[in-house]
């Protein structure tokens, strides 16, 4: 089951009148949403529920045992590893075993050793890139006694698997998510509106925009890129652009809508990514809650510490970014795609500090930094450095990937990729997305929340209706569901 | 000027300098508690060099275990938690002029 299967249709509204007419109790809310994630997470693979609940009974042990004051700081250290080595180590086998073997039997095969290693074909459990680090956070910050640890297996249970987000985030932190399920929730119109108002917004960019540009650009476009010429090369990587941004952050609305008609609140994901003017702007906007995770959790633990780490930025980020790349799939198109974001963050950041040295010397150049052509070739320079890096992103392989790329500034393909009314449509809505977050048309979205929630409610039903009437169902998977 | 005062100076002339080139305590606008990693004024790579200038710079050593935003995220919670801070003693040739 997914956002977009017609089983989720009946299946939200149901959990939604057993969840709202029954006890305003914390034990019964929380329950109800159980019982539903495990019936969610389990339609899709029963037999790898187990894994899920094995890591919540785990991380919940550990983590009450590292409040417990009879716990020794070597104890704690144990326990620490024994929760991270299971954590990891099963994302490590399910995710990673088989491209790591592969590349072993690669190297093997280069000196003449055929074979050596078997290749599991195992399934990918669902979402497991997403509740592992959520876990792992979790667990990091009972063990640093940043957060107190849940005193309640139910509430723990779930914070790791609640149906909105289990299948690809937003990974929540323990301080944001727990408290809220801690306490019962109540219902009122302002939540029902926010919650339908990301759901449909969502929804929008998940069932018109990314299948429309999937479908009519980047599918042709990526499939054989020798067919076409440079000019629709181009669309084809700015389409894939749009597709990624509307599946990933249509699909994160629709979490965060789903969480809010529970009366609950989900980190945002995507914060009009593509008005960004640097590198390390993007990655505070775009997949937020992964950005965020990987800075507190392996860039500033690194950067910060007593050790031969400490200060060396640009390798901090180097180990950032190509984890980011392997997060994302076990293959070297996504090493590729990390690697090359290290570096464009390394450069920019060494580009700051250089320029910094000449503001501080000469104050004409702070006036450069603040102009608005400073402004305009930054955002322009960032905005065409993350499209160009999408290419291996997408491409099946490496050669596609290489391929594409040369296409982009040499071409011989003559054949015409269809630029319908529904792709401009598409990218126009894209735009209007990210206008709205720039002042002064900032204030059309201050004045459209100031209406009152109740005839927004009415708004968002017929919205709804309509939806369903005209968008099919069960159409496409998303891309970040993958991961 | 108490040590609270003199704190937030150094953070706000920190900032001047490596940052927001004047701007800083405009951007702030009189709210010390305002968040720095969501008003943008400080990213992930802007904090992690503020710790290490604070460390450097305050003869302190921040427990990396609280080096979460919710700790360290904005002006006043920087300064209500780093003055208190074992040897905690501002540099004095920080003092007014700083550099990264």
């Amino acid at each position: 089951m997914s956002f977009t299967n017609i089983e989720f249709l009946f299946f939200l509204p149901v959990v939604f009148l057993l969840y709202w007419l029954g006890p305003a109790k914390r034990v019964y809310q929380n329950f109800i949403l159980l019982a539903a994630s495990y019936l969610f997470y389990g339609s899709w693979h029963w037999q790898l529920l187990i894994l899920i609940v094995a890591g919540t009974w785990l991380d919940y042990y550990v983590s009450r045992k590292f409040a417990d004051e009879s716990t020794d700081e070597s104890k704690r250290k144990r326990l620490l590893v024994i929760s991270l080595v299971f954590s990891l180590g099963c994302l490590g086998f399910f995710k990673y075993a088989g491209f790591f073997a592969t590349a072993a039997n690669d190297a093997l095969q280069s000196i003449g050793i055929q074979n050596s290693l078997p290749v599991l074909k195992l399934i990918l459990p669902l979402g497991i890139s997403y509740w592992t680090l959520q876990r792992v956070g979790y667990v990091l910050d009972t063990y640093w006694r940043r957060i107190k640890p849940a005193d309640s297996l139910l509430d723990f249970s779930l914070f790791v698997c609640f149906f909105g987000q289990v299948a690809a985030g937003p990974i929540s932190r323990g301080s944001e998510l727990l408290p809220q399920l801690q306490k019962a929730r109540t219902l009122t119109p302002q939540w029902i509106t926010a919650g339908c108002f990301a759901f449909l917004l969502g929804y929008t960019l998940k069932a018109f925009v990314g299948e429309i540009l999937g479908e009519s650009i980047v599918s042709r476009a990526f499939t054989s890129p020798e067919l076409y010429s440079t000019l629709y090369l181009w669309l084809g990587v700015f389409a894939f652009a749009g597709q990624v941004f509307a599946d990933f952050a249509g699909y994160s609305l629709m979490a965060i809508g789903t969480a809010r008609v529970f009366a609950i609140e989900l980190p945002q994901n995507f914060n009009a990514p593509f008005i960004s003017r640097s590198l390390p702007e993007l990655w505070r906007r775009w997949h937020i809650t992964l950005n965020r995770w990987l800075f507190e959790y392996i860039f500033t633990p690194l950067t910060t510490s007593k050790g031969w780490f400490r200060s060396r930025m640009d390798l901090g980020l180097l180990i950032v970014f190509a984890t980011s790349g392997l997060w994302h799939g076990a293959a070297w198109t996504y090493v590729c795609w990390g690697l090359m974001h290290a570096l464009g963050m390394v450069v920019q950041r060494n580009w700051d500090v250089l320029y910094r040295s000449w503001c501080r010397r000469n104050r004409a150049f702070v006036t450069i930094r603040k102009s608005s052509v400073y402004s305009l070739v930054s955002w322009l320079l960032t905005l065409l450095f993350f499209v160009l890096t999408l290419v291996p992103f997408r491409a099946p392989d490496m050669q596609v990937a290489v391929n594409y790329f040369k296409g982009l500034f040499q071409s011989n393909g003559a054949e015409a990729l269809a630029i319908s009314p529904l792709v401009v449509l598409s990218f126009a809505f894209i735009v209007g997305m990210h206008l709205v977050e720039i002042n002064p048309l900032h204030r059309l979205k201050d004045f459209y929340l100031k209406i009152p929630p109740l005839v927004r409610g009415f708004a968002y039903g017929l919205a709804v209706a309509l939806l369903i009437l005209i968008v099919p169902f069960s159409k496409g998977t998303f891309i970040y569901q993958q991961f | 000027m108490t040590e609270n005062q003199k704190l937030r100076k150094v953070i706000i002339d920190w900032l001047d300098d490596n940052y927001h080139f004047g701007d800083a305590e405009g951007l702030i606008d009189g709210d010390d508690e305002k968040s720095f990693l969501q008003s943008g004024i400080l990213d992930s790579l802007g904090f992690v060099s503020l710790v290490l200038f604070l460390e450097n710079s305050c003869n302190v050593t921040i427990d990396r275990a609280r080096l979460s935003p919710e700790n360290f995220d904005s002006l006043g919670k920087i300064v209500r938690f780093v003055v208190p801070l074992p040897n905690y003693q501002i540099d004095p040739q920080v003092f007014g002029l700083v550099h990264e």
